[in-house]
């Protein structure tokens, strides 16, 4: 099924990406008529979970934070995985006082029903549903995808951290891409400016690419560095990657290039800061 | 960690000999001292889901309050006999108490007063800063001037972008209203079209169905490749108001070029 609300985020565990989680989350609600409260209530709980692969799964090392949230046949699903060490519950009796976190009451008590599981290959899989009123009659969940946009090729650096978002269908993409590319913006030190010249940026790849991908899914890979903004764009249709584009590519953007990935094209933007 | 990181073993507490003496005293003797005394073992719980749960909300000291009763409800309704943690009894009865806070302020249908009065602010200062620097602020610069956290003004920045209300689009004070229309009419009809052309070619025939503000601040931005600062400044609105109208006469154009026949 084409229309069922999907995304996807490879984001790494730094802190700043839970934003990104809880961005998408208000985009999805946008499209999936969540009430503000549903809304808060999924969004604590997936915070929550991200926050403890952001502090805990890599014992201060780097490592992936996989987000997948997708509208099933019991309401909304919400996947945190990470690769690290993985679960072992410890069930001796502890002193109530010392400092522990609450995430995991937390989780449980605004989710509907949650697991933790332990995928083969390691990590810890936290599978969270939240049945909405909203989330009942959207259908199962898509099959698993196997095209990704490449994150741009760049050497490591320090601050710049790479990462890759599925999304669709183009409501939800609408919805949410123009939201998470803000809060990038906005880490690279973007004005509001250039802030609001992304967001527009992102309309109109939205837009464009709901007429030139063979899939419901647009596949961003990002490169955000301080004052500098990279996307890759794709798989798009052969000679459909930047037609149409131009002058909001050229304005809106600092530079573009189509690449050729069998097939199919990649476009490839780059944005700045500016001043 | 994983294991430390998902907190299973506070779930599986039991109660310590003196609290669960606590809860005894308060429950079955009203003893007023031992319930103070559980008050501010378990207020950072209360404050810490208060923070969680009410982030970019309702202000912070309105949502301790909700929390604190929803923790003297769960010290009145906790069984110690039943030998569950209090903290995994008490966390549902205080999210819950919150959250019925939320539903009666009509926080399901309204926008929260505390995001609104964010997004006033975070305009407000961003066309300060603007106009003090000559160029537009960062997210991280708001955020500090305002004391705001970075999410908060996110969230204000497309609060913004999203509220259709009048009172964000009526005139700024101070502004030159007359400066604004009569730019507008100088570039005239056929001439914006003439002048968008290079826009894109489909684009330029519809081009007409813009309002003629809407037309002049597209042809500022795409032909004369001002930024959204320097176009609210010639027109006299605020650059959240340009990006504004921006997206929406680029969806509006997006919208008409594709329905059929709009391409004549």
């Amino acid at each position: 099924m084409a229309d069922i609300p999907h995304v996807r985020l490879n984001l790494s565990n730094r802190p700043e990406n839970v934003l990104l989680v809880r961005q998408t989350l208000s985009g999805l609600a946008e499209t999936i008529e969540l009430d503000p409260i549903e809304l808060n209530d999924i969004s604590t709980a997936v915070s929550e979970a991200c926050n403890n692969v952001v502090l805990h799964a890599y014992e201060g090392a780097k490592g992936p934070l996989d987000v997948e949230v997708c509208a099933g046949s019991e309401g909304l699903e919400v996947v945190v995985r990470d690769h690290g060490g993985g679960i072992r519950p410890r069930l001796e009796p502890r002193d109530e006082n010392a400092p522990g976190g609450i995430g995991l009451p937390v989780i449980h008590a605004l989710s509907t029903r949650v697991e933790f599981l332990e995928p083969p290959g390691g990590g810890t899989e936290v599978r969270m549903v939240f049945a909405t009123p909203a989330g009942a009659d959207l259908g199962p969940a898509p099959e698993e995808l196997e095209l990704q946009a490449a994150v741009p090729d760049t050497e490591p650096e320090e601050l710049a951290d790479l990462m890759a978002i599925t999304i669709g269908p183009g409501s939800v993409a609408h919805a949410v891409l123009p939201r998470v590319l803000c809060a990038l913006a906005a880490r690279a030190y973007f004005s509001t400016d250039r802030i609001s010249d992304t967001q527009l940026l992102a309309d109109a790849l939205v837009a464009h690419a709901e007429g030139s991908i063979d899939t419901s899914r647009l596949n961003v890979g990002i490169r955000v560095a301080p004052r500098v903004l990279e996307m890759n764009v794709g798989p798009l249709r052969a000679g459909s990657a930047a037609d149409g584009l131009g002058a909001v590519l050229e304005t809106l953007g600092d530079g573009h290039e189509v690449s050729h990935a069998g097939a199919s094209e990649i476009l490839a933007l780059h944005l700045a800061a500016r001043r | 960690m994983s294991a430390v990181a998902l907190d299973t073993a506070t779930t599986h507490a039991v109660p310590t000999q003196d609290l669960r003496e606590l809860f005894v005293r308060w429950q079955t003797r009203g003893d007023h001292e031992a319930r103070e005394q559980l008050v501010r073992r378990f207020m950072p719980l209360a404050r810490s889901l208060a923070r969680r749960y009410g982030r970019s909300s309702e202000p912070f000291e309105d949502l301790l309050q909700v929390a604190s009763l929803g923790l003297l409800k769960a010290l009145d309704r906790y069984d110690v006999e039943r030998g569950h943690a209090f903290q995994s009894f008490a966390v549902p009865t205080i999210l819950g108490e919150m959250r019925r806070y939320f539903r009666d302020s009509g926080w399901a249908v309204h926008v929260p007063r505390g995001a609104q009065e964010r997004a006033l602010k975070v305009r407000d200062a961003q066309e300060r800063m603007a106009n003090e620097r000559g160029h537009a602020p960062t997210v991280n610069q708001l955020a500090e001037y305002l004391e705001f956290d970075v999410e908060e003004v996110i969230d204000a920045l497309q609060a913004i972008q999203a509220y259709e209300t009048v009172s964000l689009d009526a005139p700024r004070p101070g502004a030159d209203d007359d400066a604004g229309s009569s730019y507008g009419d100088s570039i005239g009809g056929d001439d914006a079209r003439y002048e968008l052309v290079e826009l894109d070619a489909t684009v330029s025939s519809v081009l007409g169905h813009i309002p003629p503000r809407e037309r002049m601040i597209l042809k500022m931005r795409f032909v004369e490749d001002l930024t959204q600062t320097e176009i609210a400044e010639r027109v006299g609105i605020s650059q959240m108001q340009v990006s504004r109208l921006l997206r929406r006469s680029l969806d509006q154009l997006r919208a008409l070029t594709r329905a059929p026949g709009a391409a004549r």
